[in-house]
Formats: C-alpha cells, sequence, structure tokens
C-alpha cells in the first residue's frame, strides 16, 4: 500500500548539494608552491665603499637615467680601453657637478663649454678632447622653443614680456647661448615676464612649453630629437637658434696624470662611428666622433660671457 | 535524514525549517565561495600590488643605485615598510646581489637574498616563501637602465593578512547568513502562521463539511461589493446582494464586463474588472472563496439530490407499492436473466423471499428441468425480440392453477428511435391467476352443452310421452278387464308400472328441457329443506345414515319454484345415500352471505367422494357411476339446471372439507373422502354477485 511519504528525491537532492558545494570548495582551493627560508638566520649587512675609480660625470642635462644609458657603453669602453678603473657618477645638478669637480671627486668631466670655462676658471680644468655633434659639426646652438599653436610668438621680438624657461643658469645652449641671441636682438633679461630654470634638465624645458606653463623655453640643438619619444615635438616650434659654439668638452683635474689623461684622449679619439662597436658606443652618448681639444678652443664662448656678463649672476 | 521526521513536521515547520535550511546552506556556500574569491581576488589583487610595489621601488631605486645614495635608498625602502602591516619587508640589492638597503630590524635574513634573485627580464618574480612563522609573498623586480641591470629591488606582502581578511569576510557573511537566517526564520514563521492558520482554517472547515455542516465560511469578506463598486443597480442580477461568493463565481452574472462570456474566458475578462482588482486576493484568499463556493454549490446540489432522493423515494415506494399490490406474478430479469426484481405475489407464490431471488436466475431457483425450460425460453425471447404470450397449467401439489403468462423484452429506449437502435436490457414476465376465469369458461361451456343436451332431450321426451300416454292407457284398460290373481293381470300390472317409470323419466326430461311449467314465488329454503328431509330421514336411518341440519334462521325468503328446489334437495341427498351406503352422515346448512346478496346451500356426505377423473362430468345429462339400472343419470343434471333457472350455481368439492362434514367426526362415526355441493342462490333479481362469497 501507497504510504504518503516525501519522495526519496528529496535526500538524493541533498546529498548531490553536498557534494556540489564540496566540489566547488575543492575547487576553490588553490595550493601554490612554498619556498622554506628560515628568517632566524641574519646577517649584518655592510654598504660597500666606492673603490679609489677615476671617476666620470655627464652634466646632468638628463636624468641620471639618462645620463647612465647615454655614457656607460663609453665609461665601459674607456675603462677596458685604457685598462684604468672607471666607473660613472651621476652629480645631480650643474652646481653639484662642478662642486664635485671642484672637490677632486670628478676625474673626467663632460660638460657644456658654459661650465667648463667656469670650472676651468674655478678648478682648473684642463679641456684634453671635444665632440662632434650628430650633426657633423663640433659646435652646437641654443634654441628658442614655443607651443606651435602659440600664433603670440612668431620672432624674437614676440618673445619680449613671456614667461621663460631655461635650462639652467649653467647651460650653454640651454641658456647662455639664447641669453646672446636675445642679447644680440636688443632684448635683456629684464625684458621678459619670468625667468626660470629647469634645474638643467633639458626635457622638463620642453615638457614647461608642451604644457603651457611657459610661453617659450630655451634648449640646446638636438634635445627635441631625444625627448621625441615622451613629447609630441610636432607641438613644438623653434623660434629661433643661437649661433653655433664649440660642442662639449671632456676635461680632467688639472693635477691628473698627463699620460692616463692621454690613455684616455687616445681611447677617446679612436672611437671611430664607421665601426659598429664604435658606434654603439658614440650613438648613445650623442656623440659622431671625439676629438682632441685645448682650452683655447672655447674662447668664442669665453668672448660671449663676458659679452653678456651683465645678464649672468654668480 | 530521515523523512519521517519531515512528513511528521508540520506545515509551519517545514517551511521555518526549509527556509533556513536554505538560507544556511546557500550562506555557507555564499561565504566560502566568496571568501574563496576574494581571498583569491585579494591574493591577485596582493600580487599585483606588490608586482607593482616592487616595480615602483625598483624605478625609484634607479638613481640612487646610479648616485650610490644609500641613504636616500634606506629612507626609499623605509617608506615601502611603512605602507602597511602587509608589507614585512623590502630591500635592494646591487648588480652583485649585495644587500644596499633594508627594512628588517635586526640583521637581514642571510637565506633571503638566495631566492627569487632573477626574474625573467622585465617581468616581477613572484615566490610564496614560509618564513617559519608566517607566508610571505617575495616580490622581485630587476633595477633596470637600458638593457643594463644594475640592482634589485625586493619586498615582501604577508599573505596571512589577505587570508585573514578573507577569513573576517567569511566570518562577516557567516554572520550576516545567520542573521538572515534568524530574520528568515522570524518572517517565515509570520508569513507561515499567516498562511498555515488560514490552511487551518480551511482545514476546519473541510472536517465541518465531513461532518455535514455546509454553512462554512472560510473567506473573509474584503472590500466592497460588486454591486456597490460597479453600481450597477442590476438587482435582478444573481451576483447582486449575494455575500458568500465573489461575482467571478456566480454564473449567470449580469455584469456588463462579464455579460457574453465565455466561461474560460471569463476569469480572464475579470483581470480588467474594477471588483476584481479591488477585491481578489492571494491565492490562498482565491482558494477559500472558491472552497466557499464550494460548500455552497454543494449544499445547493445536495439539497437538490435530497429533493431528488425523496422525490425518486417516493417514486420507488409507489412503484413497489403499485407491484407488490398487484396480483399477477411480476418479475424483472436483466440481460444475463438474472432477476432484479420480483413483486411480492410472485414471492409468496414459490415461497421465495425477496433475497432468494433478487440476483438468481431460473436456474438458481427453479427445479432444474423447470429452470432450464424457462431460461432458454427466456433466451429466446432475448434474443428475437418476439415477446411471448400463453397460458399454463401449474400443479403444485393439491394446488391446481392457470396462468396467462405474458413475456416482453425490455428495451433501454424507444424502439422508433431509428438514430440509436434500442438494445434488449431485460425482461419482463407477468403471470396472471386465470383459475376463475377459466372454470367459468369450462362452467359456461358445461352450460351451453346443458341446455343443447335439455333441448334434445326435451325433444325426445315430447315425442315419447304421447306412445307412453297410450301405452299407459290401454294397460290401465286392460288392468280393468282382466281377473284378479290371473297371471295375465299380473303381467299387464308389470307394463303399467315400468310405462309409470318411463313417463317419470320422460317427466324427468321434460323437467330437464323446461319443458315443464314452473311456479314461481317466496319460498322458504330451510323450510324446503325441512319438508324433503322430513320425507327421507326415516328411510335413511334404517341404514344408519343421519341427516344433521345446520340452518341460518337469517336466511330470508328467496324467489324461486319451490318444488323444483325441493327436487334439487332430493336429488342430492339421495345422491349422498347412494354414496354413502350405510353407516354415515350428511350434513345439510344454509348460510346468508354477509353482502346479503346471496344465500348458500351445502349439502356434504361422508360418502366414498367423486373421483377427480370425474369431477367434471358429474352434471352431464346421463352420467352415473351406478350400476345399470340404479340411475338415470339424470339428476344433476336436473338440478343444474334447476338452479340454473334461478340463477344460481351449483358446484362440487371432494374429498369435502372437514368443516362442512359437521359433528360427524366427534361422533366417532367413519367418515369418507366425502363430497360437498355448494348451491348459491341469488337474492336479488340481478342474479349471483360478481364476487366470491368468503363465507363458503
Amino acid at each position: 500500500m501507497h504510504k504518503n511519504r516525501v519522495p526519496d528525491w528529496t535526500s538524493g537532492m541533498v546529498f548531490a548539494l553536498a557534494v556540489a558545494l564540496v566540489a566547488i570548495l575543492v575547487a576553490c582551493s588553490e595550493e601554490e608552491s612554498v619556498v622554506r627560508v628560515d628568517f632566524s638566520k641574519r646577517e649584518e649587512v655592510t654598504i660597500p665603499k666606492p673603490r679609489e675609480d677615476l671617476t666620470y660625470a655627464y652634466l646632468p642635462q638628463y636624468s641620471p637615467a639618462v645620463s647612465y644609458l647615454r655614457h656607460h657603453r663609453m665609461v665601459e669602453y674607456l675603462a677596458k680601453a685604457t685598462g684604468l678603473s672607471i666607473r660613472q657618477v651621476f652629480p645631480s645638478s650643474f652646481e653639484e657637478h662642478m662642486s664635485l669637480f671642484g672637490q677632486g671627486r670628478i676625474d673626467i668631466s663632460y660638460t657644456n663649454p658654459f661650465v667648463y670655462i667656469k670650472i676651468a676658471d674655478r678648478y682648473g680644468a684642463k679641456a684634453f678632447a671635444r665632440i662632434v655633434e650628430p650633426s657633423g659639426n663640433d659646435t652646437f646652438s641654443g634654441q628658442v622653443i614655443t607651443r606651435a599653436d602659440n600664433t603670440d610668438i612668431e620672432t624674437l621680438e614676440d618673445c619680449r614680456g613671456k614667461r621663460w624657461i631655461a635650462t639652467d643658469e649653467s647651460s650653454a645652449g640651454g641658456y647662455l647661448f639664447p641669453l646672446g641671441l636675445f642679447w644680440d636682438h636688443g632684448i635683456r633679461k629684464a625684458d621678459f615676464a619670468e625667468v626660470n630654470f629647469a634645474g638643467g634638465n633639458q626635457e622638463r624645458v620642453v615638457y614647461a612649453v608642451y604644457s603651457g606653463e611657459y610661453d617659450i623655453g630655451t634648449i640646446r640643438t638636438g634635445t627635441l630629437d631625444i625627448t621625441r619619444n615622451r613629447i609630441p615635438i610636432r607641438e613644438i616650434r623653434v623660434v629661433a637658434e643661437s649661433p653655433a659654439y664649440p660642442s662639449w668638452a671632456y676635461a680632467t683635474r688639472g693635477g691628473m696624470d698627463q699620460r692616463t689623461v692621454e690613455k684616455i684622449r687616445a681611447a677617446m679619439t679612436a672611437l671611430a662611428s664607421d665601426n659598429p662597436e664604435h658606434r654603439a658606443i658614440l650613438a648613445p652618448a650623442g656623440i659622431v666622433r671625439i676629438v682632441p681639444a685645448q682650452d683655447r678652443d672655447f674662447d668664442p664662448v669665453r668672448a660671449l660671457m663676458a659679452k653678456i656678463s651683465g645678464e649672468l649672476e654668480e | 535524514m530521515r523523512v519521517g521526521f519531515l512528513s511528521a513536521l508540520s506545515f509551519r515547520g517545514k517551511i521555518n525549517l526549509g527556509i533556513a535550511a536554505i538560507v544556511v546552506v546557500f550562506g555557507l556556500f555564499t561565504a566560502i565561495l566568496v571568501s574563496n574569491l576574494v581571498t583569491g581576488s585579494l591574493l591577485a589583487e596582493s600580487k599585483k600590488r606588490g608586482s607593482s610595489m616592487v616595480l615602483n621601488l625598483a624605478g625609484r631605486a634607479e638613481e640612487q643605485l646610479l648616485t650610490r645614495d644609500y641613504l636616500r635608498l634606506k629612507k626609499t625602502v623605509d617608506q615601502y615598510k611603512a605602507l602597511g602591516e602587509t608589507v614585512e619587508y623590502a630591500f635592494i640589492l646591487d648588480k652583485d646581489g649585495l644587500v644596499l638597503a633594508h627594512t628588517f630590524a635586526d640583521g637581514f635574513p642571510s637565506g633571503l637574498k638566495k631566492v627569487n634573485t632573477e626574474p625573467d627580464g622585465d617581468a616581477v618574480g613572484i615566490l610564496l616563501l614560509d618564513t617559519g612563522r608566517l607566508l610571505v609573498y617575495d616580490f622581485s623586480a630587476g633595477v633596470h637602465i637600458g638593457d643594463n641591470r644594475i640592482g634589485t629591488a625586493r619586498i615582501g606582502l604577508s599573505r596571512q593578512e589577505v587570508q585573514r581578511t578573507g577569513r573576517r569576510l567569511f566570518l562577516a557573511i557567516f554572520a550576516i547568513t545567520g542573521a538572515g537566517a534568524l530574520l528568515s526564520l522570524i518572517l517565515g514563521s509570520f508569513f507561515a502562521r499567516n498562511v498555515t492558520r488560514r490552511i487551518n482554517l480551511l482545514r476546519a472547515s473541510a472536517e465541518e463539511i465531513m461532518r455535514g455542516n455546509l454553512d462554512v465560511q472560510v473567506g473573509t469578506a474584503r472590500g466592497r461589493n460588486c454591486w456597490e463598486v460597479m453600481n450597477c443597480g442590476l438587482e435582478n442580477c444573481p451576483a447582486y446582494g449575494d455575500l458568500r461568493r465573489r461575482c467571478w463565481y456566480m454564473a449567470g452574472t449580469l455584469c456588463p464586463a462579464c455579460a457574453n462570456t465565455e466561461s474560460e474566458d471569463k476569469r480572464e475578462s475579470c483581470k480588467s474588472c474594477p471588483v476584481y482588482q479591488q477585491n481578489a486576493g492571494d491565492e490562498i484568499q482565491s482558494l477559500a472563496e472558491a472552497f466557499d463556493v464550494m460548500a455552497a454549490t454543494l449544499k445547493d446540489h445536495i439539497g437538490e439530490l435530497e429533493t431528488a432522493r425523496r422525490g425518486l423515494a417516493r417514486q420507488e415506494q409507489l412503484l413497489h407499492t403499485v407491484f407488490d399490490v398487484t396480483p399477477d406474478l411480476v418479475s424483472l430479469q436483466d440481460e444475463r436473466l438474472v432477476y432484479r426484481l420480483v413483486n411480492k405475489a410472485f414471492r409468496r407464490y414459490f415461497s421465495l423471499s425477496g433475497e432468494e431471488v433478487v440476483g438468481r436466475t431460473d436456474k438458481d431457483i427453479f427445479p432444474s428441468g423447470q429452470g432450464v425450460l424457462s431460461e432458454d425460453e427466456n433466451r429466446q425471447i432475448l434474443e428475437t425480440g418476439m415477446p411471448l404470450s400463453k397460458e399454463i397449467y401449474v400443479q403444485r401439489g393439491e394446488n391446481r392453477r392457470w396462468f396467462h403468462v405474458v413475456k416482453v423484452p425490455v428495451y433501454d429506449g424507444e424502439p422508433a428511435d431509428s438514430a440509436r437502435p434500442p438494445r434488449i436490457i431485460g425482461l419482463l414476465l407477468t403471470a396472471r391467476d386465470i383459475s376463475v376465469i377459466k372454470r367459468y369458461q369450462e362452467q359456461l361451456i358445461q352450460s351451453q352443452k346443458m341446455e343443447d343436451l335439455g333441448k334434445l332431450a326435451g325433444g325426445v321426451a315430447h315425442e315419447i310421452n304421447t306412445p307412453l300416454g297410450i301405452i299407459l292407457g290401454y294397460s290401465q284398460i286392460l288392468l280393468e278387464d282382466l281377473p284378479k290373481d290371473s297371471r295375465e293381470r299380473e303381467d299387464v300390472a308389470v307394463i303399467e308400472k315400468q310405462t309409470q317409470v318411463c313417463r317419470k323419466i320422460v317427466a324427468d326430461l321434460l323437467g330437464f328441457s323446461r319443458q315443464m311449467e314452473s311456479s314461481w314465488a317466496e319460498v322458504d329454503l330451510n323450510e324446503s329443506i325441512r319438508e324433503v328431509v322430513a320425507l327421507v330421514r326415516h328411510i335413511f336411518q334404517q341404514e344408519r345414515v343421519f341427516i344433521e341440519m345446520q340452518l341460518d334462521d337469517g336466511v330470508p325468503p328467496i324467489r324461486g319454484d319451490k318444488e323444483k328446489l325441493k327436487q334439487v334437495w332430493l336429488n342430492l341427498l339421495s345422491n349422498a345415500f347412494d354414496a354413502i351406503g350405510a353407516d354415515g352422515t350428511m350434513v345439510i346448512r344454509t348460510k346468508l352471505c354477509k353482502h346479503r346478496r346471496r344465500v348458500v346451500v351445502t349439502v356434504a356426505d361422508t360418502g366414498k367422494g367423486i373421483s377427480q377423473d370425474h369431477m367434471a362430468q358429474i352434471f352431464d345429462p346421463f352420467f352415473t357411476t351406478k350400476p345399470v339400472g340404479a340411475g338415470t343419470g339424470l339428476g344433476l343434471s336436473v338440478s343444474f339446471g334447476i338452479i340454473k333457472d334461478h340463477k344460481g350455481k351449483i358446484s362440487a368439492v371432494s374429498p369435502a372439507p372437514v368443516e362442512y362434514l359437521g359433528m360427524g367426526q366427534e361422533d366417532g362415526r367413519p367418515v369418507g373422502p366425502g363430497t360437498v355441493f355448494i348451491i348459491e342462490l341469488p337474492l336479488t333479481d340481478e342474479g349471483l354477485p360478481e364476487d366470491e362469497c368468503l363465507d363458503i
């Protein structure tokens, strides 16, 4: 006789639900491999002291990383070619670069001619080489840039009364050469609404103009190519370019062993762009070739400095 | 789980248990699943965060590594350590694997810098470390400048914190689930109580209905009545004033919204009706209303059924009464010839009860031969559809009766209905007792025969009477002429005597044929009987035959021929004496029937009686069982004619019932089978009444 009972599927359903629940829970629990590390064993850490190497410093017109990328192959090459122990140091500013050089903590200084003249005058730096720019010239210029869509600024004359950002007070292409250009056009520093400096960083100048923070900016030639990947340079327009001046200089302290200087110069001047290995060293640094130099090669810059000495602040 | 427990649980308990089980199971399921998912997601996020942090640290350490600014490096890793409790450690290795800055307070774990040191390219290496105290995700990213790796950044994030978050989430969800279950139980109990209370009301009403109370009202009155909502004023609408049924349960509602709508579409049309929208409740309310309607409809139907049942009972009683009152034997058999109905006369005749007949066949209730014959006959009627009518003579012991039997097939419809040919569903039998008719019929035949014979005998007697008169005359002349004591005179005397006998015979024949003249006057029957008895009593006593008279003094005189009646009494007494021979008793009784329209005279004897073979012939002329010369066989025939002339009736019963034999039995005198002749004479000119005299 049929009995009035709850059908058997009730218990089956409960069982199926439990199985599903367990299956889901099992599926949800994912085990990872574990590496046992004994944290109870400790050791004291000692900071390694820098070796007594020759130091190679690139005037920080870019960030230390860019400086590294541009010159670490050069440093490695020089060390290898000369047998000297050379390491790159990264001053954080033009002033620090000059200060470190003065303190003897920079043995090989790669600077713009303006800074070179400063450290030569102050600390007896001796130029022993200078570079040939990617343009093929052993000179370079400064550029006045503005936003491409800024119709207020078409000529240098239009820069008068505008806000100006320069690279650094010790920048050659980024300040000194444009300052001379403005001087030659009768525009004085006081004629600008504002003059500010980007701490030596060329990229920062381009970006400040691009962002509209400043009406005009002054950079050295070649900067736009370097910043091409980070800033849309089609938005930047070059208003004017200064006359060309001797390009960057390699200098050493006055007291450095002359044989060491010669080794270094020989290694540097041996670099040739048609050599793929050498080109891999020169190209990142923005150098086509390195040629021997002497202090008098930079006299045009000294002349400029003298001409606008009133505008330069010490 | 025992299902019996569930079956025994109350409906409210089932709902509460079901809700709680569902909430708890799914809450547990959700808590576990969500906490696992969240834990997994948090772990993934933690990995992303760790990867992002270590890449960020590597980026920030880049310049500090280049500039060998280890103080800033230390500050940087400390800043990462300060980002939260989940950050267990952060440190920077140089390209040679030397630790430049770290966040450990009491020395650097020496084993740590050996693991997870070389992630592929720019990718972040992630390794789960077991420090013995906790599990830590170790993230490693190279500090690159260009293609040059100048160091490695490492950050350790506690996995325990993520798992603690997952557990806290699990507990939170489970706590919410518990609260939800509790709330569900409370709300479920509230709603279940609301539902079960109404279901219990339905159950109680169902029990009331089972107890016969159909005046239940389960559905609660809600809202306004339909005639109030519609303001229709249709007082002749069936729904008007009916508080027990919703208009949508009302057949024949006149509401314009419902009129001319098929019943199956009515509920659909209700959905747009304001009455339905205002008053329709939930499913249980609908069920309760339907229940009320069902009860009301049931009550109506039961009332109608009760009325119909009473009518049927009355009809059945009437039918049974008619059926049973009918003196004919009536029976109804079904198509299998099983008795379905028999009337009282049938049962009484066959001495059977209703239970012994109904549900049985002829083979069951009749002797085998008769049962088989009857069933074969009945089956033939069922097969042919031809009715049967016949007269049968039935003898059951001493009971002999004639029946007129009619058997007709019973159809389930009108035979004329050609669309649906009728089917034979039974057999109706009626058997009428025609014994009396038969007897009358035989008596009529007998009467006609007697009349014809009387005419014949009268004619013959008339022709013979004249020559007999001449013979008698000449014989008497010769006797006067012949000398006394002569032989011739004796011979002629014999001729004269025999001629006298012949004249008497002829006189009887003439009397039989009513050739004699009648003398009609007031006749005292008792007196005529006493005169005859006085005449023969002495002669009979010589043979010890005694006559007993039980004469009813209340018998009124009748109009008739006294002499002829005396001849009847004399014939009957003479026949009785001949039947007794010697040593016997005769009883003559007169009686006035109750309705005072007839007189009955009975003449009984204790003689040898009349055989059944002779019974039908005793009134025939010249029929006699006496020896040749002892009787003419005309006595009873003449008596039959005389009684017939008096519009009466004469019959005989043999053996005679003992109540007619008077005191003879007490005297110890021998009692034969005996015979009783019963003479009925009318007191009115109309003759004998049709009804029987029950006093005979």
